[in-house]
């Protein structure tokens, strides 16, 4: 039109600019420092600690810890996720409004307040250990401080909610005219499921997880609360080795690993999206 | 017969199916209900009765027991995410005008620029802005880390996508001939843009606020690094208290948080609609 856009580009870019480059730059270039413990770093650029990481068992053990975790809490998000969002996305009546207020209520609230909702209902005379106790399903509390189980459920919490949102604009593209046809011409609800929708939303689901998975690659707070200082995935191991070991360089290097895993992760999920958005499968 | 029994199954279909989604339901929420339930149990003589939920008894005896780094905790964050989001919003709108208007060579690496806080995991921004503040301290010797401005500039960092995100959303679907209209009708641009433009992108500005509010009230991972012992963010200060002393007084100060959350998630709503919220949004979780 008549006005220069583009001048409009030039503040925030420059501020955005000068933060990403030099935030990850000066971290970057920190992880190729050796690290002598207690804050100290030598002077020469060595990629030590990087072999290090490589070679060393404890690190590829927690490597493989945060895979595994983050990609059980992406099926199960799938998993819990993917009725629900069904569910809302094929409802008429103004309930679908009040059910996606809940999942949003609950995206919007901090995962510490909600871990301490979870210590209560876990704790050994709570609401849940009690009530499988009763019924004889358990036979000693379960808990869910300290071991992969509670990781998971913890990375579920704060990935769920998101999941279902996405899970419901991935439904809401396939028509349900289809399944009518479907239904009228013989087939039962699970031929249903499994000719129509689960073929159609297969693409979106692909990405989908993939987006989940990488946040729980990334999450922080619940990994290291649920996970109890027993479970390490790598960003809680980032945190520990930055303020109890006071390994800077070390912990610039899980950093930087993790920070590559998860764009090369990403970098998939944006292409498998966009390829989607492409063929009009789905309106994100 | 055959007809009855064809209802029947598609009611025990309908059934198992409500019950299978209110587990997620219950999944997600009870946390919170637990929350606000326990907050309201009244003194006990041992503490672990005081976890009790449903509680025992309904009294308001916690809250008036919030001790005072919690509260100082909420007032800075209070302060922290008023000012990211301000800032998020400052930076974010004319981002998303200049990425959606113009016509720059390279706008891909540009949007990609604005996006790289959303792919860069939330706790390698806390110990990358830590390690900047480090260098720029041995060079300035000002250190900004445990300083209002080194957390508000790790927040705004994280918070600004949202509005690029939110406002971009609402821009592409603008139809740029509104305004034409007005300039038409001899409105000058400024006045074009102040008076037709501006009002209809608010709602893309408002949700952004919204999430850029969130992403800093409940940000752990990058304010863990920027804290300092006296200046303490307060989802830090209660992810640490979990470790140090799990008081029954926590769960009224969470509870307090909770109602703020969910006030502000209704103010938003009532203005700007949730559908309107869900459109514009990639509503990634928080924390």
């Amino acid at each position: 039109m008549w006005v220069r856009w583009w001048i409009l580009l030039i503040p925030p870019l420059i501020v955005g600019f000068t933060l990403v480059a030099a935030s990850q730059f000066v971290f970057l270039r920190a992880s190729f420092f050796e690290d002598l413990g207690l804050g100290r770093v030598g002077d020469e650029l060595v990629i030590g600690n990087y072999v290090q990481f490589l070679t060393d068992g404890f690190y590829l053990k927690i490597l493989w810890v945060t895979v595994k975790t983050s990609a059980l809490a992406a099926l199960s998000t799938l998993i819990l996720g993917f009725p629900v969002a069904y569910l809302i996305a094929r409802m008429r009546s103004s309930w679908s409004m009040i059910l996606l207020a809940g999942i949003v209520v609950s995206t919007f609230i901090t995962i510490v307040i909600k871990v301490y909702g979870l210590i209560v209902i876990f704790s050994a005379n709570g609401l849940f250990n009690q009530t499988m106790l009763a019924i004889g399903l358990f036979d000693k509390p379960f808990s869910v401080f300290g071991n992969e189980t509670g990781v998971v459920i913890g990375l579920m919490h704060f990935t769920l909610g998101f999941g279902v949102l996405l899970l419901y604009s991935i439904i809401q593209t396939i028509p349900k005219s289809l399944e009518s046809a479907a239904q009228i011409h013989g087939a039962n609800r699970w031929r249903v499921y499994y000719r129509i929708i689960f073929p159609l939303s297969l693409p979106g689901v692909t990405a989908m997880l993939l987006m989940v998975f990488n946040m729980c690659m990334g999450a922080f707070t619940s990994a290291a609360l649920l996970g109890g200082g027993r479970v390490f995935t790598l960003p809680v191991m980032i945190q520990r080795i930055v303020m109890m070991d006071i390994k800077y360089s070390m912990g610039a290097t899980i950093a930087a690993v993790l920070l590559v895993s998860v764009i090369v992760i990403n970098l998939l999920s944006i292409y498998l999206l966009r390829r989607l958005r492409a063929a009009h499968l789905v309106v994100v | 017969m055959k007809f009855v029994t064809y209802r029947l199954q598609k009611l025990i279909g309908r059934f198992f199916f409500g019950l299978y989604c209110s587990i997620s339901y219950i999944f997600l929420l009870s946390p919170i209900v637990v929350v606000i339930g326990t907050s309201l149990n009244g003194p006990t003589e041992n503490v672990e009765a005081s976890f009790k939920f449903p509680p025992e008894s309904l009294s308001l005896y916690w809250y008036t027991q919030i001790p005072e780094g919690q509260i100082d905790a909420l007032l800075l964050s209070f302060v922290l995410a008023i000012v990211a989001s301000l800032c998020a919003c400052l930076l974010g709108v004319p981002a998303a005008l200049g990425l959606v208007r113009s016509n720059v060579p390279g706008k891909a690496l540009i949007s990609a620029i604005f996006r790289a806080p959303l792919q860069i995991p939330a706790i390698v921004t806390g110990i990358a802005f830590l390690q900047l503040f480090y260098w720029i301290g041995d060079l300035t010797g000002f250190y900004w880390q445990g300083s209002l401005i080194g957390l508000a500039l790790g927040h705004i960092f994280i918070a600004t996508p949202y509005v690029v995100g939110t406002v971009t959303a609402i821009l592409q679907r603008f139809d740029t001939r509104l305004e034409e209209a007005a300039v038409i009708h001899g409105a000058s641009p400024r006045r074009a843009f102040f008076r037709v433009t501006l009002p209809v992108i608010m709602p893309g500005v408002y949700a952004g606020a919204l999430y850029a509010f969130m992403v800093s009230f409940s940000d752990v991972p990058v304010a863990i690094f920027l804290s300092a012992p006296g200046f303490v963010t307060y989802p830090v200060e209660i992810f640490f208290a979990l470790e140090n002393d799990f008081e029954p007084s926590l769960m009224a100060s969470a509870t307090l948080v909770i109602i703020i959350c969910l006030l502000l998630l209704l103010l938003v709503q009532k203005v700007i609609g949730l559908d309107a919220l869900l459109k514009v949004g990639g509503s990634r979780g928080v924390g």
